[in-house]
């Protein structure tokens, strides 16, 4: 990092992008020339990436929705468009229960970033940084988490019933998949508003309030706009994640509520491709649709007004000194924090925490070691084909910390390029999201068709699998989230600030690097966990990828230990846990450290 | 000085990885012997398939729980013993769409570099012979293969004898008796004292559910079984997606019936569980028996070596040994079983399964009907 930033001092006094005079050319050196073009180069390699890593493994798939045996044809297509099963009970159903999501992760999350933003207390940056912990654990450990807190013998239960209430059966019902969902999504919500909030000029809000406005009034018209497209986007990305939804939908749900993607992943298992691939056409449709849908409503939100660059308003104490001189108003909205708490006990640490316990107890309900114990035991004695403890933890942090390298330039230049005005834009963007909007399962199958079993040219069969091809595949999949969170923030700034830093001889990299980041830190550190997090949770392409038998991730062996004991299955998924919860702590103490770069 | 050598040590890690993970080959123009130094195998330095001299490379691929369970599996145990006794190294592969990896390496025209699959069933065999134009198996002489007569005849599942059997297992029905006794017949199970007791899988991602599905199928016909299940549906049945996921269920005490397997005491004893929490049911007396079976790839350059590895697993003390770390029952009839595993594997008076011919045309009809119909409701 710091020699980046040497060489970016050398470039800028050799006339930033060169274009500013002659004097510094024979000084010029190729990090200068690197820096003035910093831009375009990781434009073009992320281009290159998403070709090789997307773009071209997927169209091997989607072809097959419109081709038969080299003839072009609609049939495949039509016949979904045409099926009443598949338009109202799979199609229909999806979009319903993803709306029904996404309300509920919103309604859940928003009081999250309130609190985190506006209140100070002991623990709140950790807590901040555990909010995204949900988002990297595997989908089997939250159901065993969910059934355990919601199910007939839960917690739940059991602690209304020791109240005297009735049984709630919340298993195997649509709530108990949207309140999953939220368990996932909420913390998208809250991370992205928050981000967002902490971004906001108090400056902006005093203003209001000078000139009249109540704190309602200044609330409605001043800070909900500028919370809003961070709002709309991790709900449009909650919309695009539940409507892609599978194995929460089957495990907490089970079949009657199967969403399109169960039905994908059962035709790709039966080698109708056609059929799957045309699912899968429509599923993306809907959900590139709604993405190009908010941006266009984000391009119209910008405004360009916020000129000198973020001074949060000071947070509150959560807990006062004294209650002398505690307006009703603030007394209240005290009680609310506390209220929320409860409900985020019951969802987010309740399941987490019947997690935690099941790796812990023995099948007749004593305390055990086991599970831990069996974990060291492997790690002593598999052989060179079984899966080991050590390895995946170090293989999760290593394809963790690749990631975050790769995704945040790519996330960070896409954000720039799509702040831009041009024509299309839109367009351009849309597909930039296009990884977090096309099933898993065919992702999955294009990596394998296309990159593992390579593809032929000039007499040489090309392969792509290993180490670096996971990094670029779930970078892939995560830069879209640095450049959600970082695109409403940079949208937001004044452009004069960049112009004044141009005119006076900057490069547009170092513009972006001296003047832009710094001001839109939050939302860089914010997409960084995600990249990190995007990666350690990871499954598919991961297992796909590295056909070797040294490249498995945690998540990998949670899978593989899962048997007809959830003890060791679960000892690993705490594992993850333990190891992830410590990730984020580190990667947003040092984002802040450093000024988010 | 540390921090250096760490940093040097990651950078060359990933320079290898890099290496390992990209190549570029020449394509195989069907020569002896190329091809086979395949990417991601974990074998970088290249291969001695087919030569004569030095230990020949037999790769045998199979799902990842034969090789990798965290209770027991046997994977482990075979390599170490073969490689004891014959001049070659046993690799296990295990790809994780399992034998779809190999059908689309044959149907994209990619050579397979394996020389045996283990565990196939019928299905499986299916959607081979649906998909693979040429021949992704080959049958095997019994001549070539010691031990393949003492295969029990009840378990054999290829009409073109690619397929060996080398284990079975049995779906039924496992209860908790404290909770509820479970019904004798599967007309019990409609019975409103069942209302919501019963988990089971969804046929289309899980073996035990399919098993469980074609069991009703063989029950009620073809054509009433979707009316049995219309009215199991009404009667709270929960298909859940795996059977991992409705097995946590059921030992959270969620539903006090499970579909699984009948060797679900065998684990519960070895665990030291309460066996009244896994009593076996076998609904009319019946169970779906699922045979394994192994077979030998077309394209295998060890084609007597893996001939070999197929009699090895056919031998009595092999077979016995499958058979409890596979938590099975073997494929022959006189492998020596411990006694505690005898006595906690239960074997239903009737197995019920459905032959090649019978599932041929008609498996993915049924469950694309079945899925339609409970998906619907």
């Amino acid at each position: 990092m710091s020699d980046a930033t040497r060489a970016g001092e050398a470039g800028a006094d050799a006339g930033g992008d060169g274009s500013t005079g002659r004097v510094g050319r024979q000084r010029s050196t190729v990090s200068g020339w690197l820096e003035a073009r910093a831009l375009a180069v990781v434009a073009v390699v992320t281009g290159v990436v998403l070709l090789v890593l997307f773009y071209y493994p997927v169209a091997t798939v989607f072809v097959e929705a419109v081709v038969d045996d080299g003839e072009l044809t609609f049939a495949p297509l039509l016949g979904v468009l045409t099926s009443r099963f598949y338009l109202v009970e799979i199609i229909g159903f999806t979009a319903y229960q993803a709306v029904l999501s996404t309300v509920a992760s919103v309604a859940l999350g928003l009081p999250g970033a309130w609190v985190l933003s506006r209140f100070e207390f002991r623990g709140r940056e950790t807590l901040r940084s555990l909010t995204i912990l949900p988002f990297v654990l595997p989908s089997i450990m939250v159901a065993i988490g969910f059934v355990a807190t919601f199910g007939a013998n839960g917690t739940l239960n059991r602690l209304l019933s020791s109240l005297g209430l009735g049984p709630v059966n919340l298993l195997y019902t649509l709530p108990a998949i949207i309140v999953a969902h939220a368990f996932y999504n909420a913390p998208l919500v809250t991370r992205m508003t928050t981000a967002a909030w902490e971004s906001l000029d108090a400056r902006t809000v005093e203003t209001a309030r000078s000139l009249g406005a109540s704190p309602t009034r200044a609330f409605l018209d001043v800070v909900v706009p500028q919370l809003l497209p961070a709002i709309l986007v991790s709900a449009t990305l909650t919309f695009v994640f539940t409507f892609a939804s599978f194995p929460i939908v089957l495990a907490l749900g089970g079949l009657q509520y199967a969403t399109i993607e169960v039905f994908i992943f059962y035709r790709v298992q039966q080698l109708a491709y056609a059929d799957a691939a045309a699912l899968a056409v429509v599923e993306t449709a809907v959900s590139l649709g709604l993405t190009y849908a908010y941006l266009r409503y984000e391009a119209r939100q910008q405004t360009a007004a916020f000129g000198a660059g973020a001074r949060p308003a000071p947070r509150k104490r959560l807990v006062p000194g004294s209650l002398d001189g505690l307006s009703v108003r603030e007394t209240l909205s005290r009680v609310a924090v506390f209220g929320y708490g409860v409900v985020v006990l019951v969802v987010f640490v309740a399941p987490i925490a019947s997690m935690l316990l099941s790796s812990i107890t023995a099948p007749d309900g004593s305390l055990t070691t086991r599970y831990y114990e069996f974990l060291v035991q492997r790690q002593a004695t598999a052989t060179e084909f079984q899966v080991k403890p050590l390895p995946a933890v170090l293989n999760s942090l290593l394809f963790g910390v690749g990631t975050l390298l790769l995704a945040l330039p790519m996330g960070v230049v896409m954000a720039v390029l799509t702040t831009r005005r041009y024509r299309g834009r839109k367009v351009v963007d849309a597909l930039s999201m296009a990884p977090l909007a096309v099933s898993g399962i065919v992702v999955g199958l294009g990596l394998l068709r296309g990159l593992v079993f390579g593809f032929e040219a000039f007499g040489y069969r090309f392969t792509v699998a290993g180490a670096i091809a996971i990094v670029a595949a779930h970078a892939v999949s995560a830069y879209p989230f640095v450049t959600r969170n970082v695109a409403p923030l940079l949208g937001n700034l004044d452009p004069r600030l960049v112009e004044s830093a141009r005119s006076l001889g900057a490069s547009r990299t170092r513009a972006l690097w001296d003047v832009e980041l710094p001001l839109v830190a939050a939302g860089v550190v914010a997409g960084a966990a995600f990249a990190f997090a995007i990666s350690v949770g990871e499954f598919d392409a991961t297992v796909i990828l590295a056909t070797g038998s040294n490249s498995y991730t945690m998540p990998v062996a949670v899978e593989r230990y899962l048997g007809r004991r959830l003890g060791p299955a679960t000892a690993m998924g705490c594992l993850l846990l333990v190891v992830t919860s410590l990730s984020f702590v580190v990667i947003e103490r040092f984002g802040r450290g450093s000024r988010g770069v | 000085m540390r921090r250096r050598n760490f940093l040097k040590a990651a950078g060359a890690a990933g320079v290898s990885a890099f290496v390992a993970g990209c190549s570029a080959e020449p394509v195989d123009d069907g020569a002896d012997g190329s091809g086979s130094n395949e990417t991601g195998n974990g074998d970088a330095t290249g291969t001695t398939t087919g030569t004569p001299e030095g230990p020949a490379t037999l790769r045998i691929a199979t799902y990842s729980a034969f090789v990798d369970a965290p209770s027991s599996s046997p994977g482990a145990w075979l390599k170490e013993q073969f490689e004891s006794e014959f001049d070659a190294t046993l690799e296990w592969q295990t790809p994780d769409n399992e034998i779809n990896y190999y059908i689309e390496r044959a149907t994209q025209g990619v050579d397979i570099d394996a020389d045996a699959y283990v565990g196939l069933d019928t299905n499986m065999l299916i959607r081979v012979d649906e998909n693979v134009d040429g021949e992704l198996f080959t049958p095997v002489d019994a001549g070539d293969i010691e031990g393949r007569d003492a295969v029990q005849s009840g378990l054999e599942f290829d009409p073109q004898g690619r397929a060996i059997p080398y284990d079975t297992g049995y779906i039924s029905l496992v209860y908790n008796e404290n909770e509820a006794t479970a019904p004798e017949t599967f007309d019990g199970l409609l019975d409103p004292e069942f209302e919501g007791d019963l988990l089971a899988q969804d046929p289309q991602s899980s073996a035990t559910g399919q098993a469980f599905l074609l069991h009703t199928i063989h029950a009620k016909g073809e054509d009433g079984y979707l009316d049995y299940w219309e009215q199991l549906q009404q009667n709270g049945v929960r298909v859940l997606g795996t059977w991992e996921d409705s097995y946590a269920a059921y030992s959270n005490g969620e539903a006090p019936m499970v579909v699984s397997y009948s060797t679900d005491q065998v684990y519960a004893n070895e665990e030291g569980e309460d066996l009244s929490e896994h009593q076996i049911r076998f609904l009319n007396g019946e169970a779906y028996a699922n045979p394994e079976g192994m077979a030998r790839f077309a394209d295998s350059a060890n084609a007597d070596l893996a001939n070999r590895f197929l009699s090895f697993m056919l031998r009595p003390e092999v077979q016995a040994e499958i058979a409890v770390r596979n938590v099975s029952f073997p494929a022959i009839s006189d492998a020596p079983l411990p006694e505690e595993f005898a006595q906690y594997a239960k074997e239903p008076e009737t197995p019920v399964t459905f032959s090649y011919e019978e599932l041929q045309g008609n498996l993915s009809e049924w469950t694309d009907a079945w899925a339609q119909q409970f998906a619907s409701n």
